[in-house]
């Protein structure tokens, strides 16, 4: 449905975005990810033709975004970072305008107006000028105007910048809708947001992409074995039996473990990491623990965290080129 | 096409919504106003709008401008320029629309004005054809220098510079073409006189109206609005 073939856009002779290829299918919905200024928002520009890629192509719905602009454009709905509007317009006259722009033929325009009023929770506002609306509305408005003439594909880029938690909530919740009908690509910084939301998941970093994979299967990948915490102390008095940082470290699968903190009156967190290939470990640790008179107040396996994942790959990628960008051809 | 008449309902219903409209509606009509009561209305003056429209081509130096610096500059500024961009629409009907938008307020602009025509006629001793003639002429001065103020707007991304670069682009043209005409040694002058919309301008207001003149003006217009065009195109490659 959506295709990047080594897209690659230089500003001044300065690369935003290198090599970028990446394939969409028909009703998956994609989490673009990236720091500011790693290349997300002018890979979804060209990607709405609205920048022309130095280099490679992309077609949408088979229709490639400069040859067939015209095409590929009516297949895309489009909500840019800044949701730009025009405040003196009134939200329904707003969308009408959108509409005609659209080619929405003139017998379905006004239904398809009330109906991007109402999936977006606008019908309530639609006399009102856009630019007395709260940005939440705002945006919703933007949404409408995105889905007005249901394209196959949604380009979004942050749909959820700006908003309160509950306004967040709501659009995620209004984004799974949409994703039964339209193939989705949005950005986003949030990660809790792309670990629901998404299929799948694209990180961008210095203009190149560094993955491209489904959340669960990228955590798997970045993360085989989290680490578990043990916090604990002696069960009597203050002499312990054993230390236990050892008896840990003697348990089949461990790999390493180490005190991470101490208070004062005698509980140790430890850390202990296990063997890549090493099975559920927090039975053998709550036996051992007992055994050796202690007593657990936690015990537990980290979760690993898609943030965790991000960072590195980041820092990866600032790491990797850190040499001055070539400028390109 | 729809779209492009799309754009330019927006567009005429913006200039009412903005307050720029109303600003540059109520000047016109007073600078007009002032004009024709102390120009025209005044013993012994013949019951001709010539002086009228000879003023108004230095009205609409001004307010040509006024009326199209919003037009693409206030759509690159404040970012609404890359939904347009990325609509189905190509930047022909973009800059027609923006154009034709433009071009209908200028007529409501000059349609208030159409009383000082009444108020001669029904003073007698005039005819209507020359004052026709004259409004014909003066639009299609105005709807040039609109043409002109919209490329400055497409190249432009602030309306103060659109509306500063149009006014010293026709001020330069005029210039150009009227004085550089009179400097101008013997062949020359007369190519420097035929670019002088205002001179063509003189021609209908006395009745004259030579397709020629109107070629010229539909012509340039045009021409300026491809330039828009191309200007509005290149900022895919920028």
């Amino acid at each position: 449905m959506l295709v990047a073939d080594r897209l690659t856009r230089s500003f001044s002779g300065v690369a935003a975005v290198r090599d970028a290829s990446f394939e969409i299918p028909r009703g998956q919905i994609v989490g673009f990810l990236g720091p500011n200024g790693a290349g997300k928002t002018t890979t979804m520009r060209m990607l709405s033709g609205f920048l022309p890629p130095s280099s490679g192509r992309a077609t949408i719905a088979g229709f490639d975004t400069v040859d067939d602009s015209f095409h590929a454009r009516r297949c895309v709905g489009y909500l840019t970072e800044a949701n730009p509007l025009y405040p003196e317009m009134r939200v329904r006259s707003y969308l009408a305008h959108r509409a005609t722009l659209y080619a929405v033929p003139r017998r379905e325009r006004s239904h398809s107006v009330d109906r991007a009023l109402e999936r977006c929770r606008l019908a309530d506002v639609r006399r009102k000028r856009i630019g007395a609306l709260s940005k939440g509305y705002r945006q919703r408005v933007g949404l409408a105007a995105a889905i007005l003439h249901k394209p196959p594909v949604l380009i979004l880029d942050e749909p959820t910048s700006g908003l309160d938690p509950a306004q967040i909530a709501e659009t995620r919740a209004l984004l799974r809708e949409l994703a039964g009908e339209h193939t989705v690509l949005l950005s986003t910084h949030i990660l809790p947001e792309v670990e629901r939301t998404c299929d799948r998941v694209i990180v961008i970093a210095r203009g190149r992409i560094r993955a491209d994979d489904t959340p669960a299967d990228l955590l798997e990948r970045s993360h085989p074995s989290p680490p578990y915490i043990v916090e604990l102390r002696p069960a009597s008095g203050d002499d312990p039996r054993a230390e236990p940082l050892d008896i840990f470290r003697a348990i089949r699968g461990v790999a390493s473990a180490q005190v991470e903190r101490a208070t004062p009156d005698g509980w140790r967190r430890l850390l202990i990491s296990a063997a890549p290939d090493a099975p559920d470990l927090r039975e053998a640790f709550a036996h051992a623990a007992r055994d050796h008179g202690f007593l657990v107040r936690e015990l537990r396996r980290e979760s690993a965290s898609l943030e965790g994942l991000f960072s590195r790959l980041i820092e990866r990628a600032y790491e990797g080129d850190a040499a001055p960008e070539e400028p390109s051809p | 096409m729809s779209a492009a008449l799309a754009l330019a309902r927006r567009e005429f219903a913006s200039f009412f919504r903005a307050g720029v409209g109303w600003a540059v509606l109520t000047l016109f009509l007073l600078l007009a106003g002032a004009a024709f009561a102390i120009g025209t209305l005044r013993p012994g003056a013949p019951a001709s709008l010539r002086d009228f429209f000879a003023l108004g081509h230095w009205l609409m130096l001004f307010i040509a401008p006024a009326v199209s610096m919003r037009s693409l500059a206030e759509e690159t500024r404040s970012g609404t320029i890359e939904p347009l961009m990325t609509a189905p629409v190509s930047d022909w009907s973009i800059v027609l629309g923006k154009y034709l938008g433009g071009a209908a307020f200028l007529a409501v602009l000059l349609a208030p004005t159409a009383l000082y025509a009444a108020v001669l006629l029904s003073i007698g001793g005039t005819d209507a054809a020359p004052m026709l003639a004259g409004y014909l002429g003066l639009y299609l001065l105005g709807a040039l220098y609109l043409a002109a103020g919209t490329l400055c707007s497409a190249l432009a991304s602030s309306q103060a510079a659109a509306f500063l670069g149009a006014l010293f682009l026709l001020l330069f043209l005029r210039f150009a073409a009227v004085q550089g005409g009179a400097a101008a040694p013997a062949p020359f002058d007369r190519v420097l006189y035929a670019l002088a919309p205002e001179l063509r301008l003189a021609d209908f207001s006395k009745g004259v109206i030579d397709s020629a003149h109107i070629v010229f003006f539909l012509a340039v217009s045009g021409w300026l609005l491809t330039l828009a065009v191309v200007a509005l195109a290149s900022r895919r490659w920028r």
